[in-house]
């Protein structure tokens, strides 16, 4: 079959991710893990990896495994291992939170837990590679989007690999060899995490994403491919030559400041070209996930300024939490609600209405969702999270569990708006099921005539 | 079995800003069992390795000096698409009527391309012809003109920015479950 069609579970991990989001916001408003606890705390590496492995992650995986296939024009390698891929990341989430809880005493000690969490991780991360990398491979050459997401996917490799070093170094298990990397490797595996898997591939994403919906020309030119390659070099030199350095000297310092700097050029350069595709775009008025991931690059852009600001005083190390805080908040979950607001509602119309177009009236896409009333709940998000960032440089820890509470809020309201969305909710009666139109399911997507 | 290559050379009509599909699509109906194509472009045919794909044939690409490219395309009975009913017959693919609708439907936001496409086609006789201009290649429409019956030829314009596809009312439509 040429083309691309639903992909069957991207709701159900679309769904996962959410319910870690709601779980990370209300964790971080009862106070539990950074700024209440030390940063390095496993208080907040529980809350860390509720938000990078349970939302981010899941998210990202739900999406690539709908958007790359429509990326490469070839259908997913498989539409069935996402499922086994779903259940061995959950349990391994789980048994890696609870890891972390023994690191502090609060569970016994005597399950191997961190193992067990290494081991699980591993395999669902492996599934979900292999079946994006199948369905890239058969697609070369790559496109440029597509590109991105290999890179991304690359360093998700890297990151998986680094973190199970990590749990079965804490866990116990494995050769003192490792002590070292693990002692200083944790830099590198949060850029290769939140860099490269997290913000290369939304990146990619993106380009393609903003350019459909705001009907502005696909960007191929020069300076998106040297933002690839800078980019790619800045991970490369991050993740590998980090690794090579500890190994060699004790130190990545170095690697990293020159990653930095390439980094730096990539961001700068993909800026340009975002602000390109919002200037040349056909369509005046766009539509909501076009305007809030315009919130989400600010963020982006914020972030990068604060940690330049950051390293020129010297304070780099006071508010890395902060940073992250914006980049994690603002930038990724803001596009990845911005983007959730346009993919469900777009998925739940082709699944339901794709089999009767042209032969019966059907709804258009908008008419799924009622921006209006979604618009306060993402207008309440970006604020509260640019406050909560705010009062966590300034170091006012009940105002950014304060923040936090209200995030939770607006997350509720968005997440309302997409069940209802799902649902049909908000289409009008005698439109809502014409003949032969097939009423979604709630978690996952079916294609009747296959 | 050694698999011999027709060559043919579409740098010329190119350049000329002329559109080679036709004369690409002519010499694949006239191979012969175990021939494949070595064609000679001036940019990276990737629409084409869609057609041909449905067609059944796998496709080999490799860039040449100057941006050109050579495509060896090689048929294979194994990479024929399941449930397909675009390409029945190698005959059909010769000659098709001049459409009788056209569409330019490159200044709508998706899905909206798509939604007219699928109209229009519904209203066409048996056999009719429509085209449509669009701004990018239209990924969903495919399987969903492949479950109707329907059959399709689709190629980036010269410009690389227009994508114009070509629709050919079929008659399975009762393939829609």
């Amino acid at each position: 079959m040429i083309g691309a069609s639903l992909s069957r579970w991207t709701l159900s991990y679309f769904a996962a991710a959410l319910l870690a989001f709601i779980g990370a916001q209300a964790l971080m408003a009862a106070g539990f893990g950074f700024p209440n606890a030390p940063i390095a705390s496993p208080e907040t590496l529980v809350l860390v990896h509720v938000v990078a492995l349970g939302w981010l992650s899941l998210l990202m995986c739900g999406a690539l495994f709908q958007f790359v296939p429509v990326l490469v024009a070839r259908p997913l390698y498989s539409n069935t291992l996402p499922l086994p891929a779903l259940a061995c990341l959950l349990s391994g989430i789980g048994a890696l939170l609870c890891g972390f809880l023994q690191l502090d005493g609060r569970i016994a000690a005597d399950l191997p837990l961190l193992p067990a969490a290494a081991a699980l991780l591993g395999v669902g991360f492996t599934l979900v590679v292999w079946n994006l990398g199948r369905t890239l491979w058969s697609a070369r050459p790559l496109t440029l989007p597509a590109r991105y997401v290999a890179v991304g996917l690359l360093s998700l490799v890297a990151t998986v690999a680094l973190g199970i070093i990590f749990a079965l170094v804490l866990g116990g298990v494995s050769a003192p060899a490792f002590a070292e990397l693990t002692a200083r490797g944790l830099p590198i595996h949060v850029i290769a995490g939140l860099g490269g898997w997290l913000t290369f591939t939304a990146m990619g994403v993106s380009y393609r994403l903003l350019a459909m919906f705001m009907l502005a020309p696909e960007l191929d030119g020069l300076s998106t491919r040297i933002t690839l390659y800078a980019g790619a070099t800045g991970l490369v030199l991050a993740i590998v030559g980090g690794i090579a350095a500890i190994s060699l000297y004790g130190n990545a310092d170095l690697a990293l400041a020159a990653a930095g700097a390439v980094g730096l050029l990539a961001l700068g350069l993909y800026g340009s070209d975002v602000l390109h595709l919002y200037r040349a775009r056909k369509r005046r008025k766009i539509e909501l996930n076009s305007r809030m991931a315009a919130f989400a690059l600010t963020s982006l852009a914020v972030a990068v300024v604060l940690t330049i600001i950051c390293i020129a005083l010297g304070a780099l190390s006071r508010h890395i939490g902060a940073i992250a805080f914006l980049l994690a908040f603002g930038w990724l979950s803001g596009l990845g609600l911005a983007k959730l607001y346009k993919i469900v509602p777009f998925l739940t119309w082709l699944e339901c209405y794709g089999p009767i177009l042209g032969k019966r009236p059907t709804p258009r896409v908008q008419d799924l969702v009622v921006e209006q009333r979604a618009l306060k709940w993402f207008l309440l998000y970006f604020v509260v999270v640019w406050l909560g960032t705010l009062m966590l440089l300034l170091g006012y820890e009940l105002a950014f569990r304060a923040a936090a509470a209200l995030m939770l809020v607006a997350t509720g309201g968005i997440v309302f708006q997409l069940v209802r969305s799902r649902r049909l909710a908000d289409v009008k009666a005698d439109m809502r099921l014409p003949d032969g139109a097939h009423y979604p399911k709630l978690l996952l997507s079916l294609t009747p005539h296959r | 079995m050694s698999m011999s290559f027709v060559e043919l050379d579409v740098r010329p009509i190119l350049r000329a800003g002329g559109e080679p599909f036709e004369k690409i699509m002519q010499t694949i109906a006239a191979l012969r069992p175990g021939q494949g194509l070595r064609l000679f472009a001036t940019f990276k045919p990737t629409p084409l390795f869609h057609v041909l794909g449905s067609k059944g044939f796998t496709h080999e690409a490799t860039e040449l000096d100057g941006g050109e490219w050579e495509v060896l395309f090689t048929p294979s009975d194994a990479a024929k698409p399941n449930g397909s009913v675009e390409t029945k017959s190698v005959g059909d693919d010769s000659a098709w009527p001049e459409p009788v609708q056209e569409l330019d439907n490159r200044e709508l936001d998706p899905p909206e391309p798509m939604v007219r496409i699928l109209a229009a086609t519904e209203a066409l006789e048996r056999g009719q012809v429509l085209s449509a201009l669009l701004c990018r290649e239209p990924i969903f429409l495919f399987p969903e003109l492949a479950k109707r019956g329907h059959q399709w030829r689709g190629a980036f314009e010269p410009d690389g920015k227009t994508y114009k596809v070509f629709v050919r009312a079929g008659t399975a439509k009762a393939a829609v479950a």
